[in-house]
């Protein structure tokens, strides 16, 4: 990696780290237009970094910058909004936009699980515990944040060491079918389904079993967790005991 | 940059930005969606991986780490509801104070 591409690439994530830190909530919110606008010459700047080789089959696919920026985009607006539930919505937004990357490396049914399971399933839960523990509009817990220099620069940080090694790949395409005949012939003959499917339960059938008893622990914890009665430590007034109010309405 | 390499920055960046969320916010519910979007960084990552080297290995492990991630997010979705019983707010840094 030449000296010059170096410091694009680190120039590039410190101006991505610096327009994150201005985008993380902070009172007075005039740093917004700012961090918006040097975020997205950042990412403008990044995505450029993967554009030696444009067209696909030896670089990447158009595809593929659309859903990096979509990606991305909706990544750092998920951690800088200041309503839980658009962050909830925004990371929704962030499993759609990994999907068609993911079908792009031939992994379909990992894609359509990702939408199943994550789009559908955890995030209907995280906002239903958003709506179940919200408090007043805009409390001041979510109005601020905690440590953001530190945290922006241990974001730097990793990326710098992720970055600087990704220059030592080989400049060259993934291996062709020819390193690898007999695994290239199962592939091509076979459905990504198929294929997982087979080697899961043929290859690693003892985890898939024991993904199976972990879900079924977690369910117990879950309520076993969820039953327990804790005091509150913020004084709670009683409200009217069970069946009170329904003595008092008349019916029909 | 070939293309594994491409996908592998973005996984790092998808893991590095859900780092900064998990550090810098103060809600608990987004600590925890920051976590997840950590997992998706590395669901991308194994997914170029695979794809690198021809295997399925990485995406089986990309559908265990869902099922890690499903779990994870129900027990601790349950604990955030009893911290914000117990205090009244969703605030991290009110357990701070490591007093009981």
């Amino acid at each position: 990696m030449t000296p010059a591409s170096s410091y694009l690439i680190y120039g590039s994530f410190a101006a991505g780290a610096i327009a994150v830190y201005l985008l993380l909530p902070r009172p007075g919110r005039s740093t917004r237009t700012a961090g918006g606008l040097l975020g997205l010459a950042a990412l403008a700047a990044v995505l450029g970094l993967t554009a030696d080789r444009f067209l696909a089959p030896a670089g990447v696919d158009v595809v593929f910058y659309v859903s990096a920026t979509v990606a991305l985009v909706a990544a750092v607006k998920m951690i800088t909004h200041e309503r839980p539930v658009y962050s909830a919505l925004y990371f929704v937004l962030v499993v759609l936009a990994v999907t068609p990357l993911l079908l792009l490396q031939e992994a379909e049914f990992l894609a359509v699980a990702l939408v199943i399971i994550y789009a559908g399933a955890i995030m209907v839960t995280y906002v239903f515990v958003i709506m179940l523990s919200q408090q007043s509009d805009q409390p001041m817990y979510d109005r601020r944040s905690s440590e953001p220099f530190v945290a922006v620069f241990a974001g730097f940080v990793t990326m710098a060491i992720v970055a600087g090694q990704l220059g030592a790949l080989p400049v060259s395409a993934a291996p062709s079918a020819a390193s690898s005949p007999a695994a290239s012939a199962v592939r091509d003959e076979t459905a990504n389904t198929t294929l997982v499917g087979r080697v899961m339960m043929s290859d690693y059938v003892v985890a898939f079993e024991l993904a199976g008893v972990l879900l079924l622990v977690a369910m117990i914890g879950a309520i076993a967790v969820s039953r327990k009665r804790v005091p509150s430590d913020v004084p709670v007034e009683e409200g009217p005991p069970p069946g009170a109010i329904g003595r008092q309405v008349p019916p029909f | 940059m070939n293309e594994t390499a491409a996908y592998v920055l973005l996984g790092s960046l998808l893991f590095a930005i859900g780092l900064v969320g998990f550090l810098a916010r103060r809600n608990l519910i987004v600590i925890f969606l920051s976590t997840e979007l950590m997992f998706q960084g590395v669901v991308v990552n194994l997914a170029a991986m695979s794809r690198f080297h021809q295997h399925v290995n990485g995406q089986i492990f990309a559908l265990h780490l869902l099922v890690i991630a499903a779990v994870e997010a129900g027990i601790a979705l349950g604990l955030v509801v009893l911290l914000y019983r117990r205090k009244g707010t969703l605030d991290s840094q009110r357990w701070a104070s490591m007093w009981g």
